[in-house]
């Protein structure tokens, strides 16, 4: 998204969000949006790679920690929304013309595709695959 | 033809005995733990209750103001939809419907099945679209992110707090209380209880 304050735009990234954030001091919010927009789904995307090779290559044993896996990968993809969210409200209340206004970027389409098209893919994952191929 | 009784876990396919649960007890699968059946109080008179609490909340948490800020002279409040609408102006048409989705109509619609599937349980009234309403219900669970909108709006919050002066407006103490409601909500509708429910009720 692209924040105009005084007549000065300058576009923000997500690294950037969160750099900014532990330099103004919120380390506690700077962190959960590192977790909810990078770590989630970089490590989402991995996790199903992971259990899609399991799934293929036919891996014996732990089916029980393969499905907790799997468990978290379907419950925590919703929470990589928060970015998306907030990028929405602040468009809304910071409107002010040429005074100071935040425009979405196109990285916010981008990366809301990442969001929705991992949970998509998380739900159509069947998890019984991993069971059928233990002997 | 003898009746086969049995139920398969959704996770794990394992054939399993069905159990029938005390209040307080919850049934998990032996072999992949997933948690299958977890008896709530008054499961069917809660939910009737607690949706018909939401679907009244819905209406204040989405057309009165969240959030206002003031920033050098100039105030603006923020309701639910001005950031669709914002995002719409922008041609970020994705995002918007994103939004618009997940914020607005699957709430809303998360609401109106629980009520309409927990009047026709309450009042023992058969229809025969209590199995398609049920099947919907769950699948747009997951859709229906307002706790996620929460945090979204806390850190929106966060950002412009150091440059502008922020005020809460009714629609955010609306929100909040849409928000327990739809939690407990979630909590009381024992989807085993309900399935059975609607079996009987066909017959």
């Amino acid at each position: 998204m692209t924040i105009t304050s005084l007549g000065v735009g300058e576009p923000h990234t997500i690294v950037g969000g969160i750099l900014s954030l532990i330099h103004a001091g919120m380390v506690p919010i700077a962190m959960l949006v590192l977790v909810a927009s990078i770590l989630v789904p970089l490590l989402k995307l991995l996790g199903i790679s992971l259990l899609l090779l399991n799934v293929h290559y036919r891996w014996q044993g732990h089916a029980k920690k393969w499905t907790v896996l799997y468990r978290i990968i379907a419950f925590v993809g919703r929470w990589s929304m928060l970015d998306i969210f907030m990028i929405s409200i602040l468009v809304a209340l910071v409107d002010m013309g040429r005074v100071a206004q935040v425009i979405a970027g196109p990285a916010a389409t981008a990366f809301a595709a990442v969001v929705v098209l991992t949970m998509f893919a998380a739900k159509n994952f069947d998890p019984r695959l991993i069971w059928d191929n233990q002997r | 033809m003898t009746k086969i009784n049995f139920i398969a876990c959704p996770e794990c396919d394992l054939l399993l005995n069905p159990a029938r649960p005390l209040l307080g007890e919850k049934v998990h699968c032996p072999r992949c733990g997933y948690l299958l059946q977890r008896p709530r109080k008054q499961s069917i008179e809660r939910t009737f209750a607690l949706s018909i609490a939401g679907f009244i909340l819905i209406f204040p948490a989405n057309l009165m103001p969240l959030i206002g800020i003031k920033m050098l002279g100039n105030s603006k409040d923020g309701t639910l939809w001005s950031g669709v609408i914002s995002l719409f102006e922008e041609h970020m048409w994705g995002i918007a419907i994103l939004v618009f989705l997940s914020s607005i109509l699957f709430p809303l619609l998360n609401i109106i099945l629980s009520l309409l599937i927990s009047t026709s349980l309450f009042f023992n009234k058969p229809n025969r679209y209590l199995a398609n309403w049920m099947r919907l219900l769950q699948h747009m669970d997951e859709w229906a992110m307002l706790e996620v909108y929460m945090l979204g709006m806390i850190v929106a919050c966060v950002k412009l707090a150091s440059t502008s002066e922020l005020k809460f407006g009714f629609g955010l103490y609306a929100f909040v209380a849409l928000l327990i409601i739809t939690g407990m909500l979630a909590s009381s509708l024992d989807k085993v209880l309900f399935w059975r429910y609607i079996n009987q009720l066909k017959k």
